[in-house]
């Protein structure tokens, strides 16, 4: 069955999904979404491992995508206990991986932004101990163009000044306590996908929250298609101490800040 | 044929193959890791013949393998195995010497590229494109010279002035260092070289007044151990402390604060030699180019240095070139080889300056011996007296621009050798068996005179006008023979253009080297008779190796048509203008399934 869910986990836009309520988990199933490419998906995204098409898996997006630089998109995962990860990927993009989520002191749920080629499911597939992943996704259409166009620092010829810089806020009561955080994140950086003409792929591998202890409360492995200066949302469970962020690209430029 | 003996062989066969089959078993938890660059497996590359661990094919910077399975009688049927394109649009000049290792090729390229390749298949393994700012400043093209092998990383710096570690297996970056400040003038572009666990640079950015230094890094995690600068006043570091200053003070041989920046880059690489425990960094032009700015010697700059790299302090020097007005840099390769004399073995060094003269040194420390001219005309000195171990100058330099009517433009002069030197970058060969050096030289001079100039972070700090004239119709490049212990001319061979690649010497009484015509060529070593050459597509100014593996002898060698010559060859520029750019590595053998051993 069809539902359409609409929720606005970040400030400053509408996002519409539809996804599949939860059913069991089962061998094959009709993706919900249609898509051409889910068969594949499956064996190179989830390793071919047990699945189920998962309502409590919600993944947020406009409609259309105004920008395919920038398309915002959000999910997040509730009722399914404790989860290891979360691999995001859109279907019908040339580099189909966008980032992978390891929750560890924190909601399972992340905003940010990706760039896609073409219209494309965008799909969150959350693991939980069993070894099942519970999928969900949602449809962004797009004119097009988005992983192939050089960055708007690269025409500007600015992305090295501010290579790596950090800007944050934070907001306590994220869920009516003190104990849990919002948490968003900008971390300059081009975010090349190798696919736009003379220009390699050059992008953020790894990103981690911690307290200054090194504890750590998320972590992101990221890919081509999450957006230059990407901006990311988490909800995490800091109770107002002091916050680490550290990360490498992958010519080894390191991402240091201390998120007060 | 018979059946016994068919069965015979299939079971052969089949043991084998259950035997790989184990091995693959055992290693697989592993996903095939490198084998690990040992520091023994670096101090043997000069004996060892089946890898290439690093740049000069040994520490000491001969390039001499003992291989002859190649040699001066077959050289003339060595025929291409492949052939690997670097590829886009980067086609500059591919000045790069191949590293082998564990059947793998590691070659660095224009614009701070690195591939590894499978070196039997010519197959590319993985990639790696540094990603560069817009405002580098490389002053003579965007060449990277090579890499180094450590452990199971390979090391290489960029034109931005950082230092890279990369998995061997992968191409994923381990660590990376920034060494300096691009937009302050600096660059890397020379190869690593690797002692004792240490991997030590220096900086490329003399033209834009910055500091020279060497450094000594922790090879396994980028951990500085050491820094030695090369001008006179600044502080050295050993594990963080103070470790004395380079000369013991400021202002002994500079006038006021031009020491600051000083110049005498350390652009070209160093050589170590494991006998006296020293490494020779050479070092560049002191800044600015104009001399009457900065009366005195200018230490450290046009001269040998010899670190021991246990403590990062300066053992001895010699300078080649002192208050330098011509840009003589002396940064050009200081190679320890065993001069025989009067009966006893003297631990020696061979060096070929841009100034025109070859300077055999005691390594020990660092006295000369005898210095005699490499090239047909030098006018800045008449010789070097063997016993200050000073030039003797003529005076020809170019005039004070103070004093000029118009206080800009000193009188000119024309000088040879020119600034781009008897000799550059290009490393030269030695060989053990002939006991002569093989030197990439040519023959030209310049116009040269000096402007007034005054230091500005970034910009280039000249002080002179210059442009390149060659001396001969027919030829500027020239490679040549000599005799060390003799300073005897034994052969040359004369090209049109310019020479700008590095020499191989091999057991095969064979001598490799490239020409911007595009040609790999062998000589005899003995006596100089050209025996094979071979057109590649684009000039050769890299530097070629040699190895053996599963019982066959590997040449290889970059081709790419670039460096200096063309964006400062004045004169020389225009007539080199026609060759065309690329991009490539080509690997030679000889034809059929495996040479004999010899």
């Amino acid at each position: 069955m069809l539902t359409v869910v609409s929720r606005a986990l970040n400030s400053g836009f509408i996002a519409v999904a539809i996804t599949l309520l939860a059913t069991p988990a089962s061998g094959t199933q009709v993706d919900p979404l249609g898509s051409p490419q889910w068969e594949f998906m499956h064996r190179t995204m989830l390793d071919g491992a047990p699945y189920e098409f998962d309502g409590r898996v919600v993944v947020m997006t406009p409609a259309s995508a105004e920008d395919a630089m920038n398309v915002p998109v959000s999910f997040r995962v509730e009722g399914l206990g404790p989860i290891e990860r979360v691999v995001v990927f859109a279907d019908l993009n040339p580099i189909h991986k966008v980032l992978v989520f390891h929750p560890h002191d924190a909601r399972v749920a992340l905003g940010f932004r990706v760039k896609i080629e073409q219209a494309t499911p965008i799909r969150a597939a959350a693991l939980t101990a069993d070894g099942v992943w519970h999928v969900g996704g949602a449809w962004v259409d797009a004119a097009g163009g988005g992983c192939t166009s050089p960055g708007y620092t690269r025409a500007a010829g600015t992305w090295y000044e501010t290579l790596g810089q950090v800007r944050h806020h934070r907001w306590p009561g994220a869920d009516g306590g003190d104990a849990v955080e919002r948490l968003r994140l900008q971390v300059m950086h081009p975010m090349d996908t190798g696919l736009a003409e003379g220009i390699p792929a050059f992008y953020l591998e790894r990103l981690e929250v911690t307290d200054v202890t090194g504890k750590p409360y998320a972590s992101l492995e990221l890919f081509e298609p999450v957006s230059e200066n990407p901006y990311f949302t988490l909800d995490i469970n800091a109770g107002g101490r002091p916050l680490r962020l550290s990360g490498r690209d992958l010519n080894g430029n390191r991402v240091e800040a201390e998120l007060d | 044929m018979n059946c016994t003996n068919q069965g015979g062989r299939l079971g052969h066969r089949l043991a084998v193959s259950i035997l790989a089959g184990s091995i693959l078993g055992a290693i697989s938890g592993s996903a095939l890791a490198a084998k690990p660059v040992t520091d023994a497996d670096i101090m043997n590359d000069a004996a060892t013949t089946s890898d290439v661990l690093t740049y000069g094919l040994g520490t000491e910077g001969r390039r001499h393998s003992p291989l002859a399975h190649i040699n001066a009688d077959n050289v003339g049927d060595l025929v291409p195995a492949w052939a690997f394109s670097f590829g886009g649009e980067k086609q500059r000049g591919q000045e790069s010497q191949p590293l082998i290792h564990d059947g793998k090729m590691f070659v660095t390229g224009s614009y701070s590229r690195l591939w590894a390749i499978d070196v039997r298949s010519g197959e590319e393994l993985w990639q790696y494109e540094h990603r560069l700012p817009d405002g580098i400043l490389p002053c003579c093209d965007v060449v990277n010279r090579g890499a180094a092998l450590y452990d199971n990383l390979v090391l290489f710096g960029t034109l931005d002035a950082q230092l890279v570690a990369l998995d061997q297996d992968t191409g994923k970056v381990v660590w990376k260092e920034k060494i300096d400040d691009f937009k302050g003038g600096y660059s890397f572009t020379s190869a690593p070289l690797i002692v004792k666990g240490l991997v030590i640079t220096g900086v490329s950015g003399g033209e834009f007044g910055i500091v020279g230094r060497v450094e000594a890094r922790d090879a396994k995690t980028g951990k500085v151990v050491w820094i030695r600068p090369t001008v006179e006043g600044h502080m050295g570091y050993l594990n963080g402390k103070e470790n004395g200053i380079t000369g013991g003070a400021p202002n002994k041989t500079w006038p006021g604060d031009l020491w600051k920046t000083g110049g005498a880059a350390t652009w070209a690489g160093g050589t170590y030699d494991p006998d006296t425990n020293l490494i020779f960094y050479g070092t560049g032009n002191p800044a600015p180019w104009n001399a009457h700015l900065r009366p005195g010697d200018n230490l450290y700059s046009t001269s040998t240095v010899a670190i021991n790299p246990d403590t990062g302090k300066i053992v001895w020097h010699y300078q080649f070139t002192p208050n330098d007005g011509w840009d003589y840099d002396g940064v050009n390769e200081t190679v320890a080889f065993d001069l025989e004399q009067g009966g006893s073995t003297v631990k020696a060094a061979g060096h070929a300056d841009r100034n025109g003269f070859f300077y055999v040194m005691n390594r020990e420390n660092g006295k000369l011996m005898n210095a005699f001219p490499f090239v047909d005309q030098i006018d800045w000195a008449k010789g070097v007296d063997l016993k200050t171990g000073r030039p003797i100058e003529t005076g020809m330099r170019p005039g004070n621009p103070a004093e000029a009517t118009d206080g800009k433009k000193g009188s000119q002069v024309f000088v040879a050798p020119s600034f781009l030197g008897g000799k550059n970058w290009m490393p030269m060969a030695y060989s053990p068996d002939t006991k002569l050096f093989y030197v990439p030289a040519n023959e030209w001079g310049m116009d040269i005179w000096n402007e007034p100039i005054a230091y500005k972070r970034g910009a280039a700090y000249l002080g002179a006008g210059f442009t390149i004239k060659p001396l001969n119709k027919d030829y500027i490049g020239v490679l040549r023979a000599y005799d060390p212990a003799t300073g005897k001319r034994v052969w040359e061979y004369k090209n049109k253009a310019p020479l700008w690649g590095g020499v191989l010497t091999t057991s095969g009484n064979l001598v490799f080297t490239g020409t911007p015509e595009g040609y790999l060529k062998a000589f005899d070593a003995k006596t100089g008779e050209e025996l094979w050459k071979f057109q590649t597509g684009s000039g050769v100014v890299g530097c070629p190796v040699t190895w053996d593996m599963d019982g066959e002898q590997y040449v290889a060698v970059t081709s790419g048509w670039g460096g200096a010559v063309p964006l400062w060859g004045g004169d020389v520029a225009k007539s080199v203008k026609y060759l065309n750019q690329g991009g490539s590595v080509w690997v030679f053998k000889l034809p059929g399934k495996r040479m004999a051993a010899n």
